[in-house]
């Protein structure tokens, strides 16, 4: 079906980006309120967006009345439909708890800070609905350079490991794009839909198989998958504490989704499992990163640093759910993104607030936490239990249909890994849950502060209730995931 | 291999391009060269597709007034010209954000070696 709501869709945060700075050269003041209402606005739409897919079927809008393949098509179907809603939804969280972070840290530039955001969410919603392989890498390298500059804002330490991420981001980026010129030599069209129907007859072309290497070895490199997530951790943990959150929960979950797009859509379950065995070589991948990343997140002392290396853990996960090759599987990977999207939102947001209000920036200066910001301490509590795996959290069920994948599929090393990599994640939790209630609290000499500002607060409340509802409602996303989502070949 | 680089002599050069200018961004310390081969590594990515719309004997793709008779096939391909035009700005954008961070580490630190300036962090 035809419609103009892709097209809104990228609209509303790309014109917002550049309102932000029209409206913020008189008055500060207007820059939160604008970014803030467009993102509200964004949720919506993308909501409708979604409801519409499921029940009408994809939603396609041609630029410029040019029909694909010789046009450019952006289409909103199951996949794209659910991603934007979790990116609109989290980031406009991340971004109502960014405010007293951004007058502490940032000195008050509230328009770039907001400005840069909306125009990262702009280019990750481009992404999401491109349904053409060039314009996925317009935006990808548009989302980039919007969160280099969001890691290195606050100058010294931050810029070098941004000046790293933006060297090894552009690595990524180019052999992506190197890879679209295979495929763009081998088949003539750079249409997914098009590109889809040609490939059944090219697999055992040499072209082919060199460019998917390059695209898979590009992504990777954006998504920090292990062993290329080299950047991941210092900009993680170097970037401002009021860019994590949104940089954490969404950045590296996109171009995920980029290649499990191409994967699944563009070359089909049967080209990567059997001809090409992608599959069987990212499920190993994916299970090495899954527990190399829970072990070195063990060690780490800084909180932030540790979160990072969780993030590798759990990317490790997600490319082994995408590649059980099951429909429970594929579904359980697609719901431990969404639950990831908001674990991670909440713990940098735990993070940012800790070092705000307690100086808390190590797990051990955590014992600061207990006593002086018991709300705080909930939504981190809930959240760690999300991600070690305990029910009725989110990050339980995601667990749970991943291992049901992996029965499935008769992959027993991948359900082991899922296992070891819960129990590696409760140890360095609990680790830090150590620091906070077993230790002696700190002599009542040490002055108390007082409990967070209201944003913060609320948008980790939303967070901890969210996380708690995505696992309770389970049920019902998962069925919306089987129902329009599955691509055909399971 | 060899029939590479008798039909496809350009293609062994962008190979050497490429892998060069990767070479310098993981090796060379300074800040200003990894840029350098940062540009030299985009840029043979931009010759690889430029030349994938070459044809023998094709002219220039612009439908004139005077010559309506040519058939499709005798025009060279447009298209990767258009999305290497694209692929430039990209490219020159990221350039431009990436010295705007070599100014803003060399104007704290005073230096543009990476292990002097991780000394100086330390």
């Amino acid at each position: 079906m035809t419609s103009s709501l892709p097209g809104f869709l990228f609209a509303i945060p790309f014109f917002a980006a550049i309102a932000i700075p029209v409206a913020g050269f008189t008055n500060q003041k207007l820059c939160r309120p604008v970014a803030l209402g467009a993102l509200v606005l964004l949720s919506i739409v993308s909501v409708i967006g979604l409801s519409k897919a499921v029940s009408h079927g994809p939603l396609s809008h041609e630029f410029g009345g040019w029909a694909p393949p010789i046009g450019i098509e952006w289409v909103i179907d199951g996949l794209s439909g659910i991603l934007m809603v979790a990116i609109s939804i989290v980031s406009l969280i991340a971004l109502v708890q960014a405010g007293p972070l951004v007058k502490k840290e940032l000195s008050g530039r509230l328009i770039p800070f907001y400005s840069l955001s909306l125009l990262l969410i702009a280019a990750l919603g481009g992404m999401v609905l491109a349904g053409d392989l060039f314009n996925l890498f317009v935006f990808l390298e548009i989302g980039s350079l919007a969160s280099y500059v969001l890691v290195g804002v606050t100058g010294g330490r931050s810029l070098l490991s941004a000046f790293r991420y933006l060297i090894l981001g552009t690595i990524g980026a180019s052999l992506y794009l190197l890879g679209v010129g295979y495929f763009y030599a081998a088949t003539g069209t750079l249409n997914m839909v098009d590109m889809a129907q040609q490939l059944p007859g090219l697999l055992d072309s040499r072209a082919i198989l060199t460019g998917l290497l390059f695209i898979v070895l590009g992504l990777s490199i954006k998504m920090g998958l292990f062993p290329l997530h080299g950047w991941l951790p210092d900009a993680y943990t170097y970037a401002p504490n009021s860019t994590t959150p949104l940089l954490a929960s969404v950045v590296t979950k996109v171009p995920l989704y980029a290649f499990v797009r191409i994967a699944f859509w563009v070359f089909g379950m049967d080209a990567v499992s059997v001809q090409i065995p992608v599959l069987m070589v990212l499920g190993w991948i994916g299970a090495v990163a899954a527990i190399v990343g829970a072990y070195l997140a063990i060690w780490q002392e800084n909180f932030k640093r540790m979160l990072a290396y969780s993030s590798v853990s759990s990317m490790g996960l997600f490319v082994l759910g995408f590649s059980l090759g099951t429909e429970t599987g594929f579904a359980g990977g697609l719901f431990y993104v969404l639950a990831d999207t908001l674990m991670k939102a909440a713990l940098f947001g735990v993070a940012g607030a800790a070092v705000y209000q307690c100086d808390a920036n190590t797990v051990a200066d955590f014992v600061r936490l207990r006593r002086n910001m018991p709300w705080v301490s909930i939504a981190l509590l809930v959240s760690a239990l999300s991600m070690v795996g305990i029910p009725p959290t989110a990050g339980f069920f995601g667990k749970w249909y991943l291992v049901v994948g992996a029965l499935e599929a008769e992959k027993y090393f991948a359900v082991a890994t899922i296992l070891i990599t819960s129990m590696l994640t409760a140890l360095y939790f609990f680790r830090m849950f150590q620091h906070m209630w077993a230790e002696e609290p700190l002599p009542l000499t040490e002055p108390r502060v007082l409990e967070t500002p209201f944003p913060i607060r609320m948008s980790l409340g939303i967070l901890t209730f969210g996380i708690m509802a995505l696992g309770l409602g389970s049920d019902f996303v998962v069925g919306l995931i089987f129902e329009s989502v599955i691509p055909e070949g399971f | 291999m060899a029939d590479i680089l008798l039909y496809r002599p350009h293609f062994v050069a962008f190979i050497i391009l490429f892998l060069l200018g990767m070479y310098i961004m993981v090796v060379c310390l300074n800040l200003v060269k990894k840029l350098i081969g940062m540009y030299i590594m985009q840029t043979s990515i931009i010759l690889f597709f430029i030349t994938l719309a070459v044809k023998e004997e094709g002219t220039i793709p612009i439908l004139m007034p005077s010559a309506l008779a040519l058939p499709p096939e005798a025009y060279a391909n447009p298209l990767p010209h258009v999305l290497m035009l694209t692929a430039i700005v990209v490219g020159v954008s990221t350039l431009g954000v990436s010295l705007a961070m070599v100014i803003a580490l060399y104007r704290k630190y005073d230096t543009l070696e990476e292990d002097q300036i991780l000394e100086k962090i330390q």
